[in-house]
């Protein structure tokens, strides 16, 4: 699969706690190029995993409309959104969230069981996936054997193996130290720039922001300001 | 599919110790419906045996405890001195009965020597054993489990003491065992013996020729339906009148009015059953509880609603199925394959645990998982995913 673009056309999304409307997401507009590595900062409650949560389906505008690549997710169904998912969108959660009963295999495995595929196709494809997160030796290690890193490196692994269009990070390096972070990010910015995949990450660090090739950040509901990566875009540009 | 079974199985053995204690959950109300099914089941096969055998059962009126004079058989025979209808009547005392050294209580019933072969043929006496009851008045049948939990035996001299009023001591003569009749607990004598302790004992003479029941044997179901009905007649009016049921009805009246174990081994299967359920529902919401963040994962990765809801419901019929098993398996290897199969059961020789209580039991344990399960399940279909996520946050 390619990369996919994501275009958000006046976005509002507000929740409702005890009748109360609190609005997270007033009117944002926003485009982020296929195949690019955007960053997604800001304040807490300014809208971030909100964002990432309706660009990936999760969850619906409450008015406005959010286009991924051919689709128009604002219109469709949540069991439309939930088919989608499993074909176009990998998720890379903070906290990994890996099923600790199953090896790094097995979990990678999960997703591709939405598919039609025969069970040595399977197996090459996690084989793949945990070959290019680097782990390609612990196929057959349970999450509580494995570091943090590497945790996340099997959540990574989980999110490509189904050769989605986009990939999603919320905080992937927010529980995880200095090196093992740049680690992380490292392979994220190799399946950006390798694989071309679009990447959306939310992240409260600046360096991790850094590896982006573009950071936009969001106050109470809107893009306030946006900043290019210039090195970034030069060794994009260069490759 | 083979990865789904994966996470199913391993998921049951996440918390060992909370799925061994739903599984011992489930499995107890299974034993207990298990016997209690087969329990049920085999009194009503000894009752329906009871009723093949053509024989009526005449009480008092007013109760069951209360006695019948023995003048009431003769008259009973007169309504057929042709005996075509009429084959036997026999007279029956009870008179219990406990061993000098033992508490335990014995069925030792006094009968009319000469009818009860004829009456009761399910004996099946030998020619042999039937000249001794005729020779000995102090003859005694023993039946088969009875002798074989005392490790009585044909030609052995036992003293007994009756239960009632005024307690006699009879010193009987093992003839029979008895291997052949349906009810084989029950002890059999001479009625005559027990009259002549009665007289000896220095009872009033309106007391010693009373007999508890009187059993008819009939030729056929025509007879038995007609003389059911005579029989009440007969004695309609008098100081003692009469209720006559067939050998069925009668037995289970006095089942019911001794230990009603049916009713209180459903009653008690009922209960045991709605706590399996509580408990087996309090692992899965737990357990639904301590997932929540996966379920939430899978939704994310593009799984169903539909399929967290089947996830969580396999789990709980799978986990309840194996209590299921347990619950089956642990009664059919205790009483086919240890001591255990010994115990004596009023009524029952020996619990036969047959393969079709074990499918109730199995598909009521299936039951309790799939009521378990349910509330989880309908929770992780409306599992909201991002709520979810942030509460992991």
């Amino acid at each position: 699969m390619g990369a996919a673009g994501i275009v958000l056309r006046d976005v509002h999304k507000a929740y409702f706690k005890d009748r109360l409307e609190i609005p997270v997401l007033a009117g944002l507009n926003l485009e982020i190029a296929p195949g690019e590595f955007a960053a997604l900062m800001g304040p807490s409650g300014s809208g971030k995993s909100t964002l990432l949560h309706l660009v990936g389906g999760l969850d619906t505008p409450t008015r406005g409309s959010v286009r991924v690549g051919e689709s128009q997710l604002e219109s469709m169904s949540e069991s439309a959104l939930t088919a989608w998912r499993s074909r176009h969108v990998g998720f890379i959660f903070q906290m990994y969230h890996l099923v600790p009963v199953l090896t790094a295999a097995q979990n990678v495995e999960l997703p591709l069981l939405l598919f039609r595929m025969a069970s040595s196709e399977r197996k090459r494809r996690v084989q793949t996936a945990l070959s290019i997160v680097g782990l390609g030796d612990r196929t057959d290690h349970r999450p509580n054997q494995l570091s943090g890193g590497q945790e996340q490196r099997v959540a990574i692994a989980r999110a490509i193996v189904t050769d989605p269009d986009v990939l999603l990070a919320d905080e992937p390096t927010g529980d995880l130290d200095a090196r093992t972070s740049e680690e992380i990010l490292n392979l994220l910015n190799a399946l950006n720039t390798e694989f071309g995949k679009t990447i959306v990450m939310v992240t409260h660090d600046p360096r991790a922001a850094g590896h982006a090739g573009r950071t936009l950040h969001l106050d109470k509901g809107v893009l306030d300001r946006e900043e290019v990566n210039a090195r970034k875009t030069a060794a994009a540009s260069a490759s | 599919m083979d990865l789904l079974l994966t996470l199913l199985l391993r998921n049951l053995g996440r918390n060992p110790r909370r799925s061994a204690l739903t599984v011992a959950a489930v499995a107890m109300p299974v034993v207990i419906l298990v016997l209690s099914f087969t329990i049920v089941a085999q009194l009503n096969r000894f009752l329906d045996d009871s009723a093949a055998q053509l024989r009526l059962a005449v009480a008092h009126k007013t109760s069951i405890i209360n006695p019948l004079p023995y003048g009431h058989k003769a008259r009973i025979a007169a309504l057929d001195p042709q005996k075509r209808d009429i084959i036997a009547v026999v007279g029956i005392a009870w008179i219990g009965g406990v061993l000098a050294n033992d508490r335990e209580p014995l069925t030792t019933m006094g009968v009319d020597a000469d009818e009860f072969p004829i009456a009761f043929t399910d004996h099946l006496l030998t020619q042999q054993e039937r000249e001794a009851w005729q020779r000995d008045r102090r003859a005694l049948i023993v039946g088969r489990s009875t002798a074989a939990k005392m490790g009585w035996k044909v030609g052995d001299r036992v003293t007994i003491r009756a239960s009632i009023p005024p307690y006699s001591e009879f010193s009987f003569n093992v003839i029979s065992t008895a291997p052949k009749a349906i009810d084989p607990v029950a002890n059999w004598c001479h009625l005559s013996y027990v009259f002549e302790e009665r007289a000896r004992s220095g009872l009033p003479e309106s007391s010693v020729d009373l007999v508890s029941f009187l059993f008819v044997k009939c030729s056929g179901r025509a007879a038995l339906e007609r003389y059911r009905v005579e029989i009440d007649r007969l004695f309609e009016n008098t100081p003692d009148e009469t209720q006559t049921q067939d050998e069925k009805a009668f037995l289970n009246q006095f089942i019911s009015q001794q230990f009603d174990l049916p009713t209180n081994l459903t009653l008690l299967a009922l209960i045991t059953i709605a706590v399996a359920v509580l408990a087996a529902a309090n692992t899965m919401n737990m357990s639904f509880r301590d997932r929540i963040g996966e379920a939430a994962t899978l939704r994310a990765l593009g799984f169903s609603a539909r399929f967290g809801a089947w996830l969580s419901l396999t789990e709980s019929v799978l986990l309840c199925g194996i209590g299921g098993c347990v619950g089956v398996l642990a009664p059919v290897i205790a009483f086919g394959y240890t001591p255990i199969g010994d115990v004596q059961i009023p009524l029952i020789v020996r619990l036969e645990i047959g393969p079709g209580v074990c499918v109730v039991a199995l598909t009521l344990a299936l039951a309790i998982g799939t009521i378990a399960g349910a509330w989880p399940a309908i929770q992780g279909g409306r599992l909201r995913v991002i709520d979810a996520l942030r509460s992991l946050e």
